[in-house]
C-alpha cells in the first residue's frame, strides 16, 4: 500500500470499452484493481455510437464518453485544442492528481497529454504496440511520440523489448521507462474440469485474421501439420480480410472436417473455445505483449508461437514453444509440441500461471510509478521549453510554438470560466444509497 | 537465523533476467535498464557504401537523358520556326530509325530474326498508325491560344523529366508498368502532340510526332542496350550528346546554354558530392522488435 495518500487519476485512452482488444482490457482491469487499493479513477474516452456521456461500470468506475466522434481507425479528429475545455473541466471537477494515457496510437491521449502538462498536473504513459522506423506512417507516429514524451513525468511499456523500441522511437532516457507487463484473469480463463483425450489433438488459433497477425503463415503451416500428422485437428477462430484465403486453402487440400472456421468470436466465448484444444498457435509477425497466449496458458494449453517481439518474454520455456516465422520451422515446433504434450498438466499450469501474473500484481508496481511521478518537481513553460526545442531543428520551435499557443488558451479559458466555478464532484461511496445518488447526478 | 541470512544472500545473487513473468524482480526495479539494453539493435545492416567516382559515373546517365530532351525540344523550336522543312524531320525521322536498328543489331547479344521481323512489324503498324492519325492532331488545339500551349508543353516537359526512370541498368527497369513511368511516358505523348499541333501542313505533324514518339518511346532501350555492351562506349556517347546539345543551345540563346550548362554541372559534380556528404548520416535501426519479413510470396 503507497504510504503517500491516495491518487486521483484519469486514465485516457481512445479505445475502450464497448471496444475489445489489448489496450481496451488493460485499462478496466488496471482500473478495477487500483480501485481496489483505494485510489480514485476515472476513465476518458471518445463516444462509441449512441453511447456519450457518463457512465458507471462495476465497481464505480466513471467514464466519461467526450462526444467527439472517432475519425478513422477508433481515433478521434486531431484538432491540437478542441479539447482542451473538456479535459480541463473533467480535471478540476474530479480533482484528478495524475493523468495517464494509453497507447501512442491514440490522438486523444496525445491531447489530454498535452493539456495536462499545460495546466501542471503530472502525467504518465503507457505504450502497448511495437512501431517501426522506416516507412511515413512511422517517422510521423514517432515525432508525435516525441513530442508528447518530450515532457511526460514518467513511461511504462508492457514489455523489455518495447522498452527498447519506445526510447529509440521517443529519445527518452531508459530510467524513466518502467516495464511492467499486462496480466490475464485467472479467474475467467480456467482449464476444462475434464481433461481432453490425447488420441486427437486439436490446435486452437484465435486470432483477427490479418497480415499483421501472421494469416499468411496460416495458410502455408495448416496443410503441412495435416499431412504429417493424421490425428490434428484445426480450430481457427476470428475474421478479417484474410480469412477467404483460408477458406481457399480448406477447399484445396480438402481439410472441411479437419479444420473448423468459427468466424469472430466474442471475447465471452473466448475461453470456451480455448478449453476444447491442447495446443494454441500463435503466427503473429510483430507482437509487443502477447496476451492471447497468457489466456490460453491459463486455460492449460501448451503454446507454439513466432519468435518476434516481446513473444520470449512472455511464458517461461517449458510452457511455451517457439519457432521462426518460417512454415518450415513452425510445423517442426508443433510436433515437437505434440511431443511434449503428455507431459503437460492444464490444472497445474493454471497455477504456476495464477502466480506468474496477477493484475494485483501490474497495480501495485503502476501505483509505485505514480508515486514516482509524483515527486517530480513542478515547472513553469519557461523551463519546460527547452525539452521541446531539443526535438529537432525545425519540429522543436514547430512544438514550443503549439505550447505556448495551448498556455495562452489555457489563461484565456482560466479568465473566461475561472476555477472556481467550476462544480467539483463530491466524493461519493456507491456501496450506500447507490440509486439515489445516481439520479441525482442525472438531474443538472 | 541461518535460513534467514541464507534467504538474503540468494535474494542479493538474483540475476537479472529479460522476462516479464514472476512480478518485480527481487534487488531491481522496474526501470532497473541492465547492461544487454539495446544489445540486439543492428544499426546500417543492408546500407551501401558508396565511391564518389561511380556515383559520378552512374549519374552520366541522367545528363545524357537530359541532353537527349534537350535536342528534342531544340528541333521542336526550330521546326516551328520553319527552319527545318518537313523533307528535312522525314529524312532525320529515317537515319534516327536506321541508326537506332543498327546499334541494337550491333549491341544486341541475342537477336534473333524472328525478333527482328517483330521489332520492324511493330515499328511500321506504328508509323502507318501515325500517318493516319495525323490530320485528326492537325487541328487538335486550332480553339486554344499559343501561349497555353508554349506554357502546358514546357510544364509537361519539366513534369517528364522529374517521373522519368533513370535506373536504366536493369532490364526491368525498361518494363513501362509502375504507375510513375506510365505517367512520365503518357506526359512526354501529350507535349509532343501539342506541339505538333501548332505546324503548318499535315506532313510537318507526322513527321514531328514520329520523331518525338521514336525519341520518348525508344531511346531508354537504345541507351540501355549502348550500357550493357561497353560502358566506354556509353560514356563516349553521353559525353558527345552533351557536346553536340550544348553546341547547339548556345547557337540558339545564351542564357538557355548558361543554364543547361548549369545544371549539367549540379547533376553531374554537385549531387554526387552532396549524396556522399549526407550518407554518413544515415541510421538505419534493426531489431527485435521489427515486423518479420514473410520469405515466401503470397499467391492469392
Amino acid at each position: 500500500m503507497s504510504l503517500q495518500g491516495k491518487h486521483r487519476i484519469l486514465m485516457v485512452s481512445d479505445f475502450f470499452y464497448p471496444n475489445f482488444g489489448g489496450v481496451e482490457n488493460h485499462i478496466y482491469y488496471l482500473s478495477q484493481c487500483l480501485m481496489k487499493l483505494g485510489h480514485k479513477v476515472i476513465v476518458m474516452t471518445h463516444a462509441y455510437g449512441n453511447r456519450s456521456g457518463v457512465r458507471y461500470m462495476t465497481g464505480g468506475l466513471k467514464v466519461y464518453y467526450v462526444p467527439w466522434k472517432p475519425f478513422l481507425l477508433q481515433n478521434t479528429l486531431p484538432t491540437f485544442y478542441g479539447t482542451l475545455p473538456i479535459i480541463r473541466t473533467i480535471l478540476i471537477r474530479e480533482r484528478i492528481t495524475l493523468v495517464h494515457g494509453h497507447q501512442a496510437f491514440s490522438t486523444l491521449c496525445h491531447e489530454a497529454l498535452m493539456h495536462a502538462r499545460t495546466m501542471g498536473y503530472k502525467v504518465v504513459f503507457t505504450d502497448h504496440s511495437l512501431y517501426g522506423f522506416a516507412d511515413v506512417g512511422s517517422i510521423h507516429m514517432n515525432k508525435v511520440l516525441q513530442f508528447t514524451l518530450a515532457d511526460v513525468s514518467q513511461a511504462i511499456c508492457v514489455s523489455h523489448t518495447s522498452k527498447e523500441n519506445t526510447v529509440l522511437r521517443s529519445g527518452l532516457p531508459p530510467e524513466r521507462v518502467f516495464v511492467i507487463p499486462n496480466a490475464v484473469d485467472t479467474a475467467m480463463f480456467k482449464p476444462a474440469p475434464v481433461r481432453l483425450s490425447n488420441h486427437e489433438i486439436v490446435i486452437v488459433v484465435i486470432s483477427r485474421l490479418v497480415y499483421r497477425k501472421g494469416a499468411d503463415l496460416l495458410v502455408e503451416v495448416i496443410p503441412e501439420v495435416c499431412r504429417l500428422h493424421q490425428n490434428v485437428r484445426f480450430i481457427v477462430g476470428g475474421d478479417g480480410p484474410k480469412r477467404v484465403r483460408l477458406e481457399e486453402m480448406r477447399e484445396k487440400h480438402s481439410l472441411q472436417d479437419r479444420v473448423d472456421m468459427l468466424g469472430a468470436v466474442p471475447h465471452a466465448k473466448v475461453q470456451s473455445v480455448l478449453v476444447t484444444g491442447h495446443i494454441f498457435l500463435n503466427s503473429s509477425l510483430t507482437e509487443a505483449f502477447c496476451i492471447a497466449i497468457l489466456e490460453a496458458a491459463s486455460c492449460g494449453l501448451l503454446t507454439v508461437s513466432t519468435r518476434v517481439g516481446g513473444i520470449p518474454e512472455v511464458l517461461p520455456d517449458d510452457i511455451i514453444v517457439l519457432a521462426e516465422p518460417d512454415p518450415n520451422d513452425m510445423v517442426m515446433a508443433i510436433t515437437k509440441a505434440i511431443d511434449l504434450l503428455p507431459q503437460i498438466d492444464t490444472e497445474e499450469m493454471h497455477n504456476r500461471i495464477k502466480k506468474l501474473y496477477s493484475w494485483h500484481n501490474v497495480a501495485k508496481r503502476t501505483e509505485i510509478v505514480y508515486d514516482r511521478a509524483l515527486k517530480c518537481s513542478n515547472q513553469s513553460l519557461i523551463d519546460r521549453l527547452p525539452r521541446y526545442l531539443s526535438c529537432g531543428a525545425w519540429a522543436g520551435k514547430h512544438f514550443c510554438m503549439v505550447m505556448i499557443i495551448d498556455f495562452l488558451l489555457w489563461r484565456l479559458l482560466q479568465l473566461w470560466q475561472p476555477d472556481r466555478n467550476v462544480e467539483v464532484v463530491p466524493d461519493s461511496n456507491l456501496t450506500s444509497g447507490i440509486w439515489v445518488q445516481m439520479r441525482m447526478r442525472y438531474n443538472w | 537465523m541461518d535460513s534467514h541470512l541464507h534467504k538474503s544472500s540468494s535474494h542479493t545473487t538474483h540475476k537479472w533476467q529479460k522476462v516479464a513473468y514472476g512480478g518485480m524482480q527481487p534487488g531491481f526495479d522496474d526501470n532497473h535498464t541492465d547492461e544487454s539494453f539495446l544489445e540486439e539493435m543492428i544499426m546500417n545492416a543492408n546500407v551501401v557504401k558508396r565511391d564518389l567516382v561511380k556515383v559520378i559515373l552512374d549519374a552520366v546517365s541522367i545528363s545524357q537523358y537530359l541532353c537527349v530532351v534537350a535536342l528534342v525540344v531544340l528541333v521542336w523550336i526550330y521546326t516551328l520556326r520553319s527552319i527545318f522543312s518537313e523533307q528535312s524531320l522525314l529524312l532525320l525521322d529515317i537515319a534516327l530509325l536506321g541508326w537506332g536498328f543498327l546499334v541494337v543489331l550491333l549491341t544486341a547479344e541475342m537477336l534473333s530474326f524472328g525478333l527482328l521481323l517483330n521489332y520492324i512489324l511493330r515499328t511500321s503498324f506504328f508509323i502507318t498508325g501515325l500517318y493516319i492519325l495525323s490530320p485528326i492532331y492537325h487541328t487538335l488545339t486550332r480553339s486554344i491560344s499559343s501561349d497555353t500551349i508554349w506554357a502546358l508543353t514546357a510544364s509537361l516537359v519539366v513534369l517528364h523529366l522529374f517521373l522519368h526512370n533513370y535506373s536504366s541498368s536493369t532490364a526491368e527497369a525498361l518494363e513501362f508498368s509502375t504507375f510513375m513511368n506510365n505517367i512520365s511516358l503518357n506526359v512526354s505523348i501529350v507535349s509532343s502532340l501539342l506541339v505538333a499541333s501548332r505546324l503548318p501542313s499535315r506532313l510537318h505533324v507526322f513527321a514531328i510526332v514520329l520523331f518525338s514518339l521514336q525519341v520518348f518511346l525508344f531511346a531508354p532501350f537504345v541507351s540501355y542496350c549502348i550500357k550493357k555492351y561497353s560502358f566506354r562506349l556509353h560514356l563516349f556517347f553521353s559525353l558527345g550528346l552533351m557536346a553536340i546539345t550544348l553546341f547547339f543551345v548556345y547557337h540558339l540563346h545564351q542564357l538557355l546554354f548558361i543554364l543547361l550548362l548549369s545544371i549539367l554541372v549540379f547533376v553531374n559534380l554537385v549531387c554526387p558530392y552532396w549524396l556522399i556528404r549526407i550518407q554518413e548520416y544515415k541510421f538505419v535501426i534493426n531489431g527485435p522488435w521489427d515486423e518479420a519479413k514473410l520469405c515466401f510470396n503470397i499467391t492469392e
